[in-house]
This record gives structure tokens, C-alpha cells and sequence, in this order.
């Protein structure tokens, strides 16, 4: 039996390096995922962080791969009490220009198995990148608040 | 051993509505789906089929509309013309539409796979539903989904 992983590809109107600088830059992230600013200073082994709006860091791991603008893989998990004997799992962009669009592919793997990490991450990531999508398409992210994944828990 | 399932989750900007008939409006559909349209009458048990917009007897994928709950619900069983009839070679394909504070969240459920069509339409699903969301919120599709593609899917 193969251990879960998550994949979700999409295909975005604008350059590599814009795509590079919303996946990176904090200031930009916050507009997009559901407000937490990402935190690193994108160093090989350098810390990783999500911070809320109120300053407190959601989720935390380590930067394991930056090679701008085409690849970016970062560990993370959850703090919350309820992935307390769970790992950080590793998610992987890859950022390929296609004519004037970007494919954009996430990867994320390493999770425990039974575990409920999977589960979060797996209704997270199709908000966060339709909003970034629609942020970097039309200037406006989607006002998807963090309360809607909770809802069919 | 289950047949492979293969589900993409998309949020866009636009109500319910818009989103179902943009599924089923052949002049919407060729936009963003490589110039291809879905024809039916979208009764319960009527026949449809994904055909060519600009040669209509050119048939790709057809089946049986299993149900049709406009906006939110719209079930399809999904074959190619050769294979339709046989059960080891259809599938299945379920839109569930439902609103999420204020933006519209589109979840494809396509299950009951074989390994040929899980193979064909893992890479149809991303780009397909990428200009689906690209057209409804910006007016335009993504313009290497208004051609077709080689496959002809």
C-alpha cells in the first residue's frame, strides 16, 4: 500500500518570477492564504514559518530546496494540538512556463500514515492556489476564510 | 482491487449557476476545453457526448447523464464511442458545485477508472478547470485550451 501524497497541478496566466515572488515573498502571501505571512529567509536548512495575522506561527518546518524562479521545496507541519505525533511533510513546487501561462505543480509527500495531516492539507491547498491563481490573473485573491475548510470535519 | 479515482478541487469567483451551464454551454465549452463541446439535453438518462465544436460528428467521450441537479449536482458516465456499453471501460464523472463564502467551490470526482483514461484525463482535468476559472473570472480563457489538443480529448 503506498503511503498518501498530495498533487495538484495548475495552470496560471503570468511569469515565472512573479509566480516565484507570490510564493515567496510574505508581504504577498498574506492578500492570498488565508492571511498568514510566510517567514524564511530561503536559505538550504533555514527555517520556514507561517505566521498569522496576530504574530503567532501557525505552522513550521525547514527550507529544503530554493532554486528561483523554478524550484521551491519546504518542509512544514501543523502545531496544533491535533498533529502533535505527526512529522512536518515535504512540499515541493515546480514552476514550468508554458508559452504565457505557468504550470505550476505542487508535490507534497512524508506523511504519516493514519495520520490526519493529509486530511487538512488536502482541502488547504486547492483554496490557497485558486486564490493565488485568481490574485495574479485578476488582482484580487478569493475571500475564502480559514472557518470554510473546517466545515465537513 | 478498487478502480483508481482521480478528484480536483477548484474555487472560482462566480455563483453556482454560472459555473454549472458553463459545463454544459458548447460556446462556453470551447473556450477552455481545446475546442471541444458537450452536447445533451441534460435530462436524467439522456445520452450526451463530447464532440468536436467545429465537426460535431467527430465524438470523443459519451455516456449517460446520470444526474442533473442544476447548479449544484451533474453525474455523467463516460466512455469512448467504442467502448461504450462496456462496463470494465466506463467511468464516471461527478460535479458537486456549492457556494463557500462567496466564492464557488467545484469539486470533480472522476472514478471507476481504468489505467488508459486515468492516464488521459489526469492531464486533461488541471489545464481544463485552470480556463474554466481563467474565463469565468477574467472573461478570456487560458489560449493554449481554446485549440485542440492531439489527443482530441
Amino acid at each position: 500500500m503506498s503511503k498518501p501524497e498530495f498533487i495538484y497541478v495548475t495552470y496560471i496566466e503570468t511569469t515565472a518570477e512573479k509566480l516565484w515572488h507570490a510564493l515567496t515573498d510574505g508581504e504577498f502571501t498574506a492578500r492570498y492564504w488565508f492571511g498568514a505571512r510566510l517567514r524564511s529567509d530561503w536559505k538550504v536548512g533555514s527555517s520556514f514559518e507561517m505566521v498569522r495575522s496576530d504574530g503567532t506561527v501557525s505552522d513550521a518546518g525547514k527550507v529544503v530546496e530554493c532554486d528561483p524562479p523554478r524550484r521551491l521545496a519546504y518542509t512544514f507541519i501543523n502545531l496544533s494540538d491535533k498533529y502533535k505525533n505527526e512529522f512536518p511533510a515535504l512540499a515541493t513546487f515546480v514552476l514550468e512556463p508554458y508559452g504565457k501561462l505557468v504550470k505550476l505543480t505542487l508535490t507534497q509527500e512524508g506523511f504519516v500514515e493514519g495520520g490526519k495531516f493529509y486530511a487538512g492539507i488536502s482541502k488547504g491547498w486547492p483554496a490557497i492556489l485558486s486564490s493565488l491563481k485568481s490574485i495574479l490573473e485578476t488582482g484580487t485573491p478569493l475571500e475564502i476564510p480559514f472557518e470554510a475548510l473546517k466545515m465537513n470535519d | 482491487m478498487p478502480k483508481p479515482e482521480y478528484v480536483y478541487v477548484i474555487y472560482i469567483d462566480a455563483p453556482c449557476e454560472k459555473v454549472f451551464d458553463a459545463l454544459i454551454d458548447p460556446e462556453m465549452n470551447k473556450e477552455y476545453w481545446g475546442r471541444h463541446c458537450n452536447l445533451s439535453d441534460w435530462k436524467t438518462g439522456s445520452r450526451w457526448q463530447h464532440a468536436d465544436y467545429d465537426d460535431r460528428s467527430k465524438v470523443v467521450v459519451t455516456g449517460t447523464v446520470i444526474e442533473s441537479d442544476r447548479p449544484h449536482r451533474l453525474v455523467l458516465s463516460w466512455a469512448r464511442p467504442e467502448s461504450l456499453g462496456d462496463p470494465d471501460k466506463t467511468s464516471r464523472v461527478t460535479f458537486s458545485i456549492d457556494e463557500q463564502f462567496g466564492s464557488t467551490r467545484l469539486t470533480v470526482v472522476h472514478d471507476e477508472l481504468d489505467t488508459e483514461m486515468l492516464r488521459a484525463i489526469s492531464g486533461g482535468w488541471p489545464p481544463i478547470l485552470s480556463s474554466l476559472k481563467t474565463l469565468l473570472e477574467t472573461g478570456e480563457s487560458l489560449p493554449m485550451t481554446r485549440r485542440r489538443w492531439k489527443s482530441g480529448n
